[in-house]
């Protein structure tokens, strides 16, 4: 295997090229190029597919697009040249088996294929979302707390001691420190102490990442997260993240939010960039497992057509030719308090659980205000295992999923659907739904149910 | 459309985003006396408009928006000195000047680039800053080009603050009412520009150029 400082080296020494460049000329025009050979269509009335030749097609060309450019190093202005064979030898190595956690709280993650019989798993929280101090811990108790939720997830403390988290500033260190001891101490409260979590989610520089590398705050049985920039690029700040594991051993989870309708272009484009980030990822993140997060150009959320679509293609493009630990960010663009929101996160569940993804969620109301609770993410759970349980064949997912379309697509058009924040939908002494949220839930649960989800 | 095929050509340079065809068609009809003012507002800017369009409607995406992006700024490289030389004040055709930039510690650049691409588009002479610039570089850069307006984006909630300093620092500097600061990011909203003094923010690139076009004049 590639030694890691090799990708450092190759940083500082490989050939130079103009961010613009390498955006339009190499990114933009070779996905263009790659589409059109393997005449890669997506349909906005099949949003998961059954055409295991569209799949190979994906995956070759998202393989070949990797393998052509390599990776970017926006520090340096040089590109990160990586040869056929280092591809090939990251998808051999690539985890098939991840544990998390400890103890009786110890979950293995596992390489998905389409008909496995294992359930997907999933990690409760709202990653990235802007939290205030005051209902940080309440609100990640709400998930945590979810006995169908194997795993933890946080949100972005916005502040600490009535300070502003500035990124870069050394507040990062002290607020993603109060961050794990939120999360520990959530674990704790709910009986989980060994859950597995994801987080260090409240520093975006790298500072708050070595700060929590130490067995008092992130274990090296958690995760934490190793971003791909948009797109195919990295940079000193997010490699330091990976040398950091190097020693200390934290799980690396990569992060490329593919921007669907920008390098890549519409969905077809953007779910050959999507494997081709993975397959990068493998070496330049050193990650033991991926997440799968596209982002709609205009409207964010992963509800929309397009964006489903794409996680249908990536997910079902590695569990078909490369087995992989892929988790799938669940971005609804509805908040709490809203049946919009229900419908949204039911639909991205079935597309996830048959397309060999696990689930993380949810990042409700775009991920952008504290409008999230643990509710949403017990339905992304039940749905999924429903959807698992069923056998769901991937025809019959697509209905599924086109029916809910309707009752959710307009909040596209309109100026958001933000919802309530997380304080307005639960109380948050006894941290359990508020009866009007909890009436909304039985009523779209009930509603999944005749329309033919095994809850 | 426009009439003239000549004026027609340059529409389909620019929407094909080709800096070849768009300087070729510039050329030619500024070799059959079309006058330049025409050239940019007919030609150019309808181009422009159309691509903008096709963004909204889902049918473009970023790509052909730099190639757009490109393909004006070939063209206006040939159409601009002659306008520069036939009116007085030609400079005036470009509607104003405007610095943009991802503010520092962000990274994020997509949506920032669709918008510098956008207003190029839309006539502005705009011009990128690229990401992660600090505050007092973006005032500098302002101050040298002699800009109408500074445009700032930041993704992160924990950078947004840096809109605000880049705010503080032009008032300390008494340069404030110089400039026409709009903001623009996922979790920037009316409130947020609001309370930092901004002059406006926009949910969308197309509402950020109609923004522009109302705040910002040459």
């Amino acid at each position: 295997m590639l030694n890691y400082l090799e990708i450092l080296d190759r940083a500082n020494d490989g050939p130079y090229l103009t961010e613009e460049n390498w955006d339009l000329e190499k990114v933009a025009m070779t996905t263009k190029r790659l589409v059109k050979k393997y005449k890669i269509e997506w349909n906005p009335n099949e949003i998961v597919t059954d055409d295991p030749a569209l799949s190979e097609a994906i995956f070759k060309a998202g393989y070949e697009l990797a393998v052509t450019l390599g990776a970017y190093s926006r520090t340096t202005g040089r590109i990160i040249e990586i040869s056929r064979d280092e591809i090939d030898e990251g998808i051999r190595t690539m985890p098939q088996e991840v544990i998390m956690g400890e103890g009786k709280d110890a979950r293995t993650l596992h390489a998905r294929r389409l008909d496995d019989e294992r359930p997907p798993l999933f990690f409760g929280g709202s990653p990235g979302t802007p939290v205030p101090e005051r209902m940080f811990l309440a609100n990640v108790m709400s998930y945590m707390q979810e006995p169908l939720i194997d795993l933890a997830t946080c949100g972005t403390l916005v502040e600490v001691d009535g300070r502003e988290v500035r990124t870069g500033n050394p507040i990062e260190i002290v607020s993603t420190r109060r961050e794990l001891q939120y999360m520990r101490q959530g674990l704790k409260r709910v009986g989980r102490a060994g859950m597995g979590m994801l987080a260090a989610q409240s520093s975006v520089s790298e500072l708050g990442d070595l700060a929590v590398a130490h067995p008092d705050y992130l274990r090296p049985c958690d995760s934490h997260l190793v971003p791909v920039l948009n797109e195919l690029k990295m940079d000193h700040r997010n490699i330091s993240r990976a040398v950091n594991s190097l020693e200390y051993g934290m799980i690396n989870a990569s992060l490329p939010c593919v921007i669907v309708g920008g390098l890549g272009g519409g969905p077809a484009g953007s779910a050959v960039v999507n494997v081709a980030s993975y397959l990068i990822a493998n070496i330049t993140c050193l990650a033991d497992y991926h997440i799968l997060h596209p982002i709609h150009v205009r409207h964010i959320a992963t509800s929309t057509r397009d964006v489903m679509w794409v996680i249908n293609a990536t997910g079902q493009a590695f569990a078909r030719h490369a087995p992989s630990v892929i988790v799938a960010d669940i971005y609804p663009k509805s908040g709490a308090g809203t049946k919009e929101l229900l419908y949204e996160t039911a639909a991205n569940s079935i597309v996830n659980a048959v397309s060999g993804n696990h689930l993380e969620g949810c990042g409700s109301a775009d991920g952008n205000a504290p409008n999230c609770s643990g509710l949403e993410a017990r339905l992304m759970a039940e749905v999924a295992l429903a959807t698992h349980r069923m056998r769901m064949s991937l025809k019959d997912a697509n209905e599924f999923v086109l029916k809910l379309l309707p009752k959710y697509e307009r909040v596209f058009t309109q100026d958001g659907n933000p919802g309530r924040p997380f304080d307005q939908v639960y109380d948050t002494v006894k941290i359990q739904p508020l009866d009007f949220w909890q009436k909304m839930y039985e009523e779209v649960k009930t509603e999944l149910k005749v329309m033919g989800l095994k809850l | 459309m426009p009439e003239n095929p000549q004026i027609q050509a340059i529409v389909a340079a620019v929407v094909d985003g080709d800096p070849d065809a768009s300087t070729e068609a510039v050329q030619a009809a500024l070799a059959a006396d079309i006058d330049p003012l025409s050239i940019l507002n007919e030609g150019l800017m309808t181009g422009a408009d159309e691509v903008g369009r096709l963004f909204e409607r889902g049918e473009y995406f970023l790509p052909e928006l730099m190639l757009a992006g490109r393909a004006l700024r070939a063209a206006m490289e040939v159409v601009k000195p002659v306008l520069l030389e036939k009116y007085k004040g030609g400079d005036s055709q470009v509607k104003g000047k405007i610095v943009s930039a991802t503010v520092q510690t962000d990274i994020h650049d997509i949506g920032k680039n669709i918008v510098s691409s956008m207003l190029t588009a839309a006539g502005f002479e705009v011009t990128d800053m690229g990401v992660d610039v600090p505050i007092k570089s973006i005032i500098d850069k302002a101050e040298e080009i002699g800009a109408q307006a500074i445009c700032l984006s930041a993704l992160l909630t924990t950078s947004m603050p840096f809109m605000k300093d880049l705010i503080q620092l032009l008032n300390a500097r008494n340069i404030r009412e110089n400039y026409v600061v709009l903001v623009g990011g996922a979790s920037v909203n009316a409130e947020w520009a609001k309370h930092i003094g901004a002059d406006g923010t926009a949910r969308n690139a197309a509402d950020a150029v109609k923004l522009a076009r109302e705040l910002v004049t040459n």
